[in-house]
């Protein structure tokens, strides 16, 4: 690092950071990215899916490159709700999901993030990785640079400042920034995020395609309820990926520390389901991950912007989870908060009545609009069990009656079935859960 | 939740698909203060850290493994005794995915 000062400095090299600064540089800012690891996505894992859209919105000639930073389209997708030892499976697939470009890919985050510091290196963005900033710089009120973990030069030992006018953070989850900016008054709890634990797994040669009924263009992303999650609020996941697999499972922070269950054990746990075993057969583990998930949501929300700082990403808490968005929400808020600084730029004033676009064009977003439709997601989750530690198995039991009924009085089956429902859940209770899953639908 | 025994995993046989460039110098995890583990009754952190960073020694004191850490933040927030003090490594140093 020769020069310290800059237009524009932002923390952390994911899709956010990387859409922030992108946006920036192609405006003509002198832009730096600090990315504490040894390369963009060093330090970044997800499920996961990334939406093409998103991908677009930051680079439109996305398919005009020989090779994508993806693995596979995915054509079919859904969830597959498990018990001890079924699974009643609902995925969807069509035409349209089938169509060229597709509308999303499995992806890993190593690849993609470091293709996308690539994009923003054309752009004009100085990446500068295995730096780590470690504090603010804020002066009269105003963020007005980042002190890194970095020695200024050869000859001067003292830990470098970066300066400019504007500071993006694009910190992650673990939003240590945010909270010396001032944009959050306070940490998360264990029950505001989720811990998912990953295993990318390699089958022999062929085996992924004739498993799963793949063909070279074609690719499955399920969810997996029930079971996987031992019946706790919380979800595994199914990917296919080129020539491997993604399998993996989150809870919230809390259970884990509650049931004393450990991560990985849950996912062997799954591993060993006697559904996926035989899917799984002779896998190899090419690496294991573990990630945190921001679902504070709505009511935890961080304040967007401060004089001279803006907050994008998992930092802020952009994810929804019932959709599997966070990705491509960390696009757009990247790209919407590198506006603002362009803005800011624009007008020489840097302070948060300016950055505030930022903040407005969020709220006018889909992506706030959800955020608050969705506010009472968490408690929703954390307040009726029922959806995890009991419709799952009682659908793949009432199915299961329902599918063996052969040489039976259908009548009785029936009988049986709805004392089946009765037992486990009851009228009232199957009513409650009803309204109160509409209720929540209707974002009441 | 229905009790379940879950499978017996040897969390180094996962540790050991990851990559590293181990901070020789300096561990960037680190208990405020042993003694008070002693008094946790619970220990979730030998639970719920997805690498086992986190072990009891033959004393029954929790030792800490940062060589393993995938830098989640999960101990930093849910030590119940808020006892672990957390920093990320030094840039460069830590975990590398390789897939991710």
């Amino acid at each position: 690092m020769v020069r310290l000062n800059y237009d524009v400095i932002v923390v952390g090299g994911g899709p956010a950071g990387m859409a922030a600064a992108i946006t920036c540089a192609r405006a003509g800012l002198d832009t730096i990215l600090l990315e504490r690891g040894r390369f963009a996505g060093a330090k970044n894992l997800f499920g996961g899916v990334v939406y093409t859209a998103s991908v677009l919105s930051l680079v439109p000639d996305l398919f005009s490159a020989s090779r994508l930073p993806f693995e596979r389209p995915v054509t079919e997708e859904g969830w597959w709700i498990l018990s001890q030892d079924g699974v009643v499976k609902i995925t969807h697939t069509n035409a349209t999901l089938r169509e060229s470009p597709p509308r999303a890919f499995t992806a890993f985050r190593a690849k993609f993030d470091a293709w996308l510091a690539k994009q923003a290196q054309k752009a004009g963005v100085l990446v500068v990785p295995k730096v780590r900033v470690i504090d603010l710089l804020i002066k009269d009120n105003f963020v007005c640079g980042v002190q890194t973990d970095r020695t200024a030069s050869w000859d001067d030992h003292r830990p470098a400042q970066v300066k400019a006018p504007v500071v993006i953070l694009a910190e992650g989850v673990n939003r240590i920034l945010s909270i010396k900016a001032g944009l959050v008054p306070r940490d998360f709890s264990p029950k505001e995020v989720a811990l998912s634990v990953k295993e990318v797994l390699q089958l022999p040669k062929g085996e992924l395609e004739s498993r799963f009924g793949l063909q070279k263009d074609t690719g499955l992303a399920v969810e997996l309820l029930g079971e996987a999650s031992l019946g706790l609020p919380g979800t595994g996941f199914l990917y296919t990926n080129t020539s491997c697999l993604s399998l993996g499972v989150g809870l919230f922070l809390i259970d884990y520390a509650t049931h004393n269950i450990k991560p990985y054990a849950l996912l062997e746990h799954l591993k060993r389901h006697p559904v996926l075993a035989p899917l799984l057969a002779e896998a190899e583990t090419l690496e294991y991950g573990a990630h945190l998930i921001p679902e504070w949501g709505f009511f935890g929300l961080a304040k967007l912007c401060g004089n001279g700082v803006l907050a994008v990403g998992d930092a802020v808490g952009l994810v929804n989870p019932l959709f599997r968005e966070g990705t491509n929400l960390a696009i757009y808020s990247g790209i919407l908060a590198g506006k603002a600084a362009i803005y800011a730029h624009k007008k020489g004033n840097f302070g948060y009545h300016t950055l505030r676009l930022y903040e407005e064009a969020l709220k006018d977003s889909y992506i706030y609009q959800d955020l608050r439709y969705f506010r009472k997601l968490k408690t929703f989750l954390q307040q009726n069990k029922s959806f995890f530690q009991t419709y799952p198995y009682l659908l793949n039991e009432v199915l299961h009656l329902y599918l063996t009924a052969q040489g039976r009085a259908k009548q009785e089956v029936f009988k049986e079935i709805c004392q089946l429902i009765r037992k486990q859940r009851g009228v009232t209770g199957l009513l409650g859960d009803f309204v109160r899953a509409m209720k929540f639908l209707k974002g009441w | 939740m229905a009790a379940r025994a879950l499978p017996e995993v040897n969390i180094d046989d996962k540790v050991f698909t990851l990559k590293y460039y181990v901070d020789e110098q300096k561990s960037h995890l680190s208990l405020r203060d042993p003694g008070l583990c002693l008094k946790c009754a619970q220990k979730p952190c030998l639970s719920f850290c997805p690498v086992g960073v986190y072990r009891l020694d033959a004393q029954g004191q929790v030792v800490v493994g940062y060589q393993a850490c995938v830098e989640c933040g999960s101990c930093r927030v849910a030590c119940p005794l808020h006892n672990i003090k957390w920093d990320y490594p030094r840039g460069g140093y830590g975990v590398a995915y390789k897939f991710g």
